[in-house]
């Protein structure tokens, strides 16, 4: 496999995964598509590394939700991430619409959306404070405390669940020894229940940090782990 | 994520590339004939490209049927300072559906060149695809297509020469399965919380920054490229004469074979689940079957033998819905799984009406105690009391969408519900 990491620090280095079905969370090809590997379905390689200003404005509002690289301290909006923005703004015709855009780009950097960084947001798009925090309460992917350093999230909707999701969403809980939604006291942790991933077939889907995990079953979980840390 | 399963009787128009990762590229797209449809349409009339579509018949994929050429005609006159918007729905959040992601990730130029002839059927000069934010990995080979297209001249400035100027972008949700709903989606586009809007004014008056724009799902779009590239009637050799064309379905749950398949709408229900999908693992007996995304009715092992189009299963009392087949054995607790679908709309319902907000969360709760084997009969009155005053009363579909399993299931197997009942504190020892 020659697999390019997607960004710049990132944290999956897929060309070190052992093939095919040891390899929870890429299970590899049925047979029925010849010589496809997980570059192959991912499409690494193609999407190769992004700029870290973004790229073309048409989609610079594009990159990564949850990294596990983060600093809560970093500041907003400057260099590269100023740059992103402008891109941004000049996509849309009020300056209201780039407000999801602006605060994946601080949840990006920062990990989550603390009440500082909304306002932050807030006077950067000149829009009323409570506002934003009303708009970012109501996306379930900003999180609006910290989180671990690796946010599991495991599909537990009827189609993941008639495979067993329940018990995947438990081998996680047990694994990491956390409840649901709770950081594990290494800062490493924090596995959650999500709703459908969009990913049914490959039951059961798992999505950690901004990575899907697929076909994934209770035994694998220790692997996963071990290859994330 | 094996990468899954394909099978003779599939009719492979959309996901023919799917498995070839040199279709994703531009060089490989346009090698494979990619564009050809983008350059055919713009030699034509803009009418002329609504009424190809008008005329295959294709309707739309993301749910509701409603036919394409229909919507696009909807639009009014372009006046000057009034721009008109495409928006391709690329929330896909329906449980059970799968479909969009591996269209993005397979063959991100045809969803590109189907949301630039749908731009020009138009008349708009901007169009936002809005992805879900989970999908990341579709998102980013959306994005890297998208900045390869732009260099190559296909979208931006004087596209190919023709003097037309279309931009695209892509806009990234946030997570919120109600931001699928096309109102809740463009509140959500424009920097608002995503929800749904009261209707009228549809998109087609007031959309996206309250100007005239078209919601089309991506396999729609990607369709509606074919066609205009191969024409109605090539279009309209598949199909029934309402449900023309292909349609991918994506199956999922107790099947040998899960995945994608694209088939030929009217095409026997029994023989996919059977033949196509190798059945259940292990042989086991069907117990039930979800036809369309878990919104909709749920079938019983009896009721298999119609055609997958949107006539055959509204006449089954379902609906085709977004073609999200979920099967599920004979050792299915059909009310854990019906309980689940409802704790997701109870999670997702977005507070605006009362019906909604309060229906899916007792339902949900009532449902929960059945399981625990804490119910009374009187329970499925309730249950059926409140799913009637949840449905055709708000301002989106979502309300009737968490009360279809609750009807039909406790219509077409409320003696498992009665069992849970009868077996009191041991109802947990059987679940599953
Ligand atoms: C609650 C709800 C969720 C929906 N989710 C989606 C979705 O994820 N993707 C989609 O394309 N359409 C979804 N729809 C349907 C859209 O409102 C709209 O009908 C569709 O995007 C129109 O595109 P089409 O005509 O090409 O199908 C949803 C509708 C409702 C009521
Ligand atoms: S029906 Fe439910 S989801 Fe739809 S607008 Fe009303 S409260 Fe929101
Ligand atoms: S039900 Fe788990 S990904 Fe859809």
């Amino acid at each position: 496999m020659s697999a390019t990491p997607i960004r710049a620090g990132s944290e999956y280095d897929p060309s070190s995964w052992p093939e095919a079905r040891e390899n929870p969370g890429f299970a590899g090809d049925t047979g029925e598509f010849p010589g496809l590997d997980e570059d192959g379905v991912r499409g690494l390689s193609y999407v190769g590394e992004r700029p870290a200003d973004g790229g073309h404005a048409s989609v610079a509002g594009t990159l990564p939700y949850q990294v596990a690289t983060r600093d809560p301290e970093a500041p907003l909006f400057v260099g590269p991430y100023e740059e992103r923005l402008e891109k941004v703004l000049g996509r849309y015709p009020d300056r209201q619409a780039a407000l999801l855009p602006a605060l994946h780009l601080a949840h990006e950097l920062r990990g989550y959306l603390s009440p500082q960084t909304m306002d932050e947001v807030a006077e950067k798009l000149q829009l009323p404070p409570a506002y934003v925090r009303g708009v970012a309460s109501f996306y379930t992917m900003y999180n609006l405390a910290p989180v671990g350093k690796y946010l599991i999230q495991v599909c537990t909707n009827i189609s993941c669940n008639l495979c067993g999701g329940d018990a995947v969403l438990e081998s996680f809980l047990k694994h990491t020894g956390t409840e649901p939604g709770e950081m594990s006291a290494n800062g490493l942790w924090t596995v959650m229940e999500v709703e459908c991933l969009g990913a049914c077939g490959f039951p059961t889907a798992v999505q950690i940090n901004e990575r899907y995990f697929e076909n994934v079953r209770p035994e694998d979980v220790p692997a996963i782990l071990e290859r994330l840390t | 994520m094996a990468y899954p399963y394909r099978h003779d009787s599939e009719v492979r128009l959309l996901s023919e590339h799917f498995g070839n990762p040199r279709a994703r590229t531009l060089e490989g797209w346009v090698e494979l004939g990619g564009y050809r449809a983008l350059r055919k349409a713009l030699g034509m009339d803009r009418a002329e490209v609504v009424n190809v579509v008008k005329a295959s018949g294709l309707r739309g994929r993301g749910g509701a049927g409603f036919p394409t050429g229909m919507k696009w005609s909807f639009m009014p006159k372009k006046e000057p300072g009034k721009p008109h918007f495409l928006v391709c729905n690329a929330d896909e959040s329906e449980p059970g559906t799968f479909k969009d992601r591996e269209l993005m990730r397979w063959t991100p130029h045809a969803l590109i060149e189907g949301c630039l002839i749908g731009a020009y059927a138009i008349n708009a000069e901007h169009a936002y695809i809005y992805v879900r934010g989970e999908f990341f990995e579709a998102a980013q080979i959306m994005a890297r297509a998208i900045e390869e297209a732009y260099a190559a001249g296909y979208i931006g400035k004087n596209i190919l020469g023709s003097g037309i100027d279309l931009d695209i972008t892509l806009h990234i949700g946030a997570g919120a399965y109600i931001c699928g709903e096309e109102t809740g989606l463009l509140n959500s586009l424009e920097g608002r919380r995503g929800e749904p809007r009261v209707k009228p004014p549809y998109p087609a008056i007031a959309g996206a920054f309250r100007y005239p724009t078209a919601v089309n799902n991506v396999e729609s779009l990607i369709a509606a490229a074919q066609i205009v590239e191969n024409g109605a009637e090539w279009y309209r050799q598949w199909g029934t004469e309402k449900s023309t064309g292909t349609k991918l379905f994506c199956v999922s749950g107790h099947v040998k074979r899960p995945g994608n398949y694209e088939v030929p709408l009217g095409f026997n229900f029994r023989e996919f689940i059977y033949d196509v999908c190798g059945g259940t693992p292990g042989g086991k007996a069907i117990k039930a079957v979800i036809p369309g995304g878990s919104s909709v009715p749920i079938l019983t092992a009896d009721e298999l033998d119609i055609g997958m189009d949107y006539e055959s299963m509204a006449a089954a009392g379902t609906m085709l819905g977004c073609g999200s087949v979920i099967v599920m054995d004979e050792g299915t607790n059909v009310v854990k799984q019906v309980r689940r679908m409802v704790d997701f709309y109870a999670h997702e319902s977005c507070g605006q009406c009362t019906p909604c907000r309060e229906g899916t969360a007792w339902s949900a709760k009532i449902l929960k105690r059945i399981e625990l084997g804490r119910g009374t009969p009187d329970d499925l009155d309730t249950l059926l009391d409140i799913s009637d005053k949840m449905t055709g009363k708000t301002i989106c579909v979502l309300s009737d969408a968490a009360a279809a399993p609750i009807v039909s299931s406790i219509e077409k197997f409320r003696g498992d519900y009665l069992a849970l009942m009868e077996a009191g504190d041991l109802a947990l020892a059987g679940a599953r």
